[in-house]
């Protein structure tokens, strides 16, 4: 059984899940999607978070959740009307109890007086009459409720039966025995409108004895035609019982709009139909509790035979259609529908990250047998290689299966910008929607984690700098309310995210400006409209200085395509003034496996990611000039493509000397120029297990990572980027550095 | 007389969390045969397939809320005489109320410490041992 530290975890857990069904409900009803469900899920959130917390000690949270719930209840039961304004308060709530749990799970204290004022907003929609009693009963005073004793004996012994009141009263004046009543119950049309439901009346007549009831369903018209407010259905049956024909009648004493006939069988002559009597419409459905004590329930020893009666009254509605669970009538506008829920199981990450460590050294071990297979004389191998390919493919399988399960919809960062939006458009004093696309969008866990920051960066710019103040925006024919749009896809192999705004592109001339002025371009330089959006991603450049100071941290956008960049992602941005500003970043799907190329240079074997190869090519000798040194120029197609031999970059003895044949690798250095990388040999194309060495040796210029290869030899992953900047920086210090620290390595 | 070891408890909440802790609360008493579901429908299916001596049930619940669940199961042919106890929050007498009505045999506030459980829980079925 799970320790009550590991069901706390469990709780914060389920609060997560439940604070994200909250913002997602209230946001849908802040648009007109919400239906009675969603107010009720909602509900029921943040009921269960108050449970919780409770059960768990956390009486803060308790404390504001209760008035948040009440909130909640009064809407649900429409004696709120959920207005924007309102809605913007439960929001406003959702954000506090967030807060209040998070600071819980963190085990500190809430800091005096947290929430006050959203709590005294939630007080004053309640008309400040409840969201008091802080104390917690252990029991409900004043209720009169006695507990029900279920004896395990079938016995109809009353003696067990202390205490207890049954009604219809059993105790006094029975007649002699058993009777038969036949009785005939027919609801008028507009019973269920006045509250009255002609099911708890048939159970009390059950209660009293052996009823045997079938319906009459001559009124009940087709599905199209048929509305669940009328009562369509009535009753005719058969009661034996003990029990006086006063006692039968006094259960439709109150209740006006039907015709009964109690008939005793073979007691004489049928007495006439004595409904709609009372003035007083007592609805049954209600027990008044100042009344009739409240103790009126099922008793578990009387004799109830099994009728057919709940099948039959089925079609009937209850007269409150919003509380009761399943089936909602069909809502009047759009819905957003349920997701579907997938059975789901808790695992630790760390359990599933030895499997993924696992199926790497075993995807080695098959390359070293593949290797070995490989090498085997003709004949001998015929049947080990066939098997040694199912392998591969087995092998190929659990390692997809495994990183799906690392697999996390992007989503789950996605969520957390609304808020941002909300929080951050208030304090500028912006009108800003934020829509989501691609929310499902999977993408490995390594990544997921990689993504928050530069998403909050881009999307606090967006907000901070994009979009224009309302009044400027209308000024401009635009909707007062900007717009940023998020977005996520697969694309090429990658994940590509996007976030864009309509908001007032941005200000080439600043930009500019701001460039000269930091030295960042020459006072006379020429740039392109798309050079000078892209200035701003230069370093040095922050965002500070832009427009505005209330991002003010400075944390500029050249960081941001920094750590893109790191994780072997691409950075673009384009702008348009007045009409917005599109940032895109693709990263990859993994960080965990690659797609590489493996070359030789000299006789060192290296790994090149796929993502930055172009192309490869073989090129003749008479296509390649020679300039300055070991650096040369290709002709491509009539472009001139610069060439740099890896095996001075890496310092490397090279057999690719400036006579012999030698392979160019073509990469795209992230901003649209080309680079010709050139290898001695080029081995194949392989997905490797990419495994960082950044502990052991700490970070290497040129060097991502590393990999096993096939034959057991580690090989070094080539940060292609990285070597294109050593590769334009001429100073041969930083070549012998880089050398040197490889020679560590290899 | 019943004994605790030998009861069949089902425990239906849409928590984890809770639905664990109440099973917690139960052992302590010394039950061991604890069901759970997550709502109202799945606690049907468990009841009507496994004998149950016990229901412990929440309200507030996806798919088949406790009440619904207290008259599925004083509807239902077999299941009918199980004992039921509800699993009210603070302030919700009006729920208790209705409640009674349907059949339930007690109730319970949450959170409840294991003697207000055994304490509710013998009241419905006499003394445990």
């Amino acid at each position: 059984m799970a320790s009550f530290e590991q069901l706390k975890l469990t709780f914060f857990d389920e609060c997560a899940e439940g604070m994200q069904q909250i913002e997602q409900g209230l946001s849908d009803m802040r648009e007109g999607l919400g239906s009675d469900d969603t107010i009720n899920a909602v509900f029921r959130a943040v009921h269960s978070v108050k449970g919780g917390a409770g059960i768990f000690g956390f009486e803060s949270l308790v404390g504001f959740a209760h008035v948040f719930e009440t909130t909640l209840d009064a809407v649900r039961r429409g004696d709120l009307a959920a207005t924007t304004d309102v809605i913007d308060v439960l929001l406003a709530s959702s954000d506090v109890l967030s807060d209040l749990v998070q600071i819980s799970r963190a085990g500190e204290a809430i800091p005096v007086g947290f929430g006050d004022e959203t709590r005294v907003a939630l007080e004053n929609l309640l008309g400040n009459d409840s969201a008091g009693n802080e104390e917690a009963p252990s029991d409900f005073d004043g209720l009169d409720f006695v507990p029900v004793r279920a004896d395990a004996s079938d016995s109809d012994d009353m003696s067990d039966f202390d205490g207890i009141e049954f009604t219809p009263v059993m105790a006094d004046a029975f007649a002699d025995g058993q009777r038969s009543f036949e009785i005939a119950f027919s609801p008028n049309a507009d019973m269920l409108l006045n509250g009255s439901d002609p099911l708890l009346l048939l159970r009390q007549l059950r209660q009293l004895g052996e009823l045997e009831l079938s319906a009459v369903t001559d009124r009940l018209p087709d599905l199209q035609s048929l509305r669940p407010e009328i009562a369509y259905l009535s009753w005719t049956g058969t009661l034996r019982t003990e029990a006086t024909r006063e006692q039968l009648q006094d259960i439709f004493d109150f209740v006006g709009d039907c015709e009964i006939t109690i008939t005793e069988v073979g007691a004489g002559a049928a007495e006439p139909a004595m409904g709609g009597c009372a003035a007083s419409q007592l609805p049954v459905v209600d027990a008044a509790p100042p009344m009739a004590p409240v103790a009126a329930f099922a008793p578990l020893q009387a004799a109830m035979t099994v009728d057919s009666t709940p099948q039959i009254v089925k079609p009937i509605a209850p007269p409150q259609g919003s509380r009761t669970s399943g089936g909602a009538a069909p809502a009047e506008k759009a819905t957003r529908p349920a997701k579907p829920q997938a059975t789901t199981t808790r695992i630790e990450l760390e359990k599933i990250d030895r499997v993924v460590n696992m199926v790497g050294e075993l995807v080695i071990a098959q390359a070293m047998l593949g290797q070995i297979v490989h090498d085997l004389p003709e004949g001998v191998s015929d049947r080990l290689t066939q098997i040694l390919d199912e392998v591969v493919h087995h092998t190929r399988e659990l390692k997809d299966g495994l990183m799906s399960m690392r697999a996390q919809a992007v989503g789950s960062v996605f969520q957390r910008m609304p808020r941002l939006v909300r929080e951050t458009a208030i304090k500028v004093g912006k009108k800003i929607r934020l829509e989501l696309a691609g929310e499902t969008t999977e993408v490995d866990r390594s990544i997921i984690e990689r993504l928050t920051d530069p998403l909050t960066h881009i999307i606090r710019n967006s907000v901070d700098h994009g979009i224009e103040a309302p009044d400027v925006r209308i000024a401009a024919g635009k909707s007062e309310e900007g717009t940023i749009r998020l977005s996520a896809e697969h694309r090429g192999g990658r994940i590509v995210i996007e976030v864009s705004d309509d908001g007032g592109g941005i200000n080439t001339e600043k930009v500019l400006q701001k460039a000269r002025e930091k030295g960042l371009v020459g006072a006379d330089a020429v740039l392109t409209e798309d050079e000078i959006n892209n200035l701003i991603m230069m370093p040095g450049f922050s965002t500070a200085d832009v427009v505005s100071d209330i991002s003010g941290r400075g944390v500029g956008m050249d960081v941001v395509k920094t750590n893109i960049q790191e994780v072997g992602g691409r950075l673009s941005l384009q702008s348009v003034r007045g009409k917005g500003t599109t940032i895109q970043f693709a990263l990859p799907l993994t960080l965990a496996v690659m797609d590489g190329m493996v070359i030789k240079v000299g006789r060192e074997t290296y790994v090149m990611p796929m993502s930055m190869i172009v192309e490869c090519l073989r090129p003749p000798r008479s296509h390649i000039n020679n300039l300055v040194g070991t650096r040369g120029v290709l002709q491509l197609r009539g472009d001139l493509v610069p060439l740099v031999y890896l095996g001075d970059l890496l310092d490397i003895g090279s057999a690719a000397d400036l006579s012999g044949e030698c392979v160019v690798i073509i990469t795209d250095a992230g901003d649209g120029t080309r680079l010709g990388l050139v290898a001695d040999e080029l081995c194949g194309h392989q997905q490797v297990v990419v495994k960082s060495i950044e502990e052991s040796y700490g970070p290497v210029p040129g060097v991502a990572a590393a990999t096993i290869l096939g034959n057991g030899s580690v090989a070094l992953i080539l940060d292609v980027e990285k070597l294109s900047d050593l590769a334009s920086d001429s100073s041969s210090t930083v070549m012998a550095q880089m050398g040197n620290s490889l020679a560590k390595v290899a | 007389m019943p004994n605790a070891v030998a009861l069949k408890v089902l425990v239906v909440d849409d928590q984890e969390s809770v639905r664990k802790m109440t099973a917690m609360t139960l052992e302590q008493l010394g039950i061991r045969h604890i069901h759970e579901a997550e709502n109202g429908k799945k606690a049907m299916e468990i009841a009507s397939l496994q004998p149950i001596d016990l229901i412990l049930s929440d309200y507030y619940m996806d798919e088949m809320d406790g009440l619904d669940l207290l008259r599925a199961v004083r509807g239902h042919p077999v299941v009918r005489r199980v004992p039921f106890i509800l699993l009210t929050g603070r302030g919700d007498r009006e729920l208790v109320v209705k409640a009674a009505q349907a059949g339930v045999n007690n109730y319970l506030i949450k959170p409840f410490t294991a003697q207000v459980l055994r304490q509710k829980i013998e009241q419905v079925m006499g003394k445990l041992s």
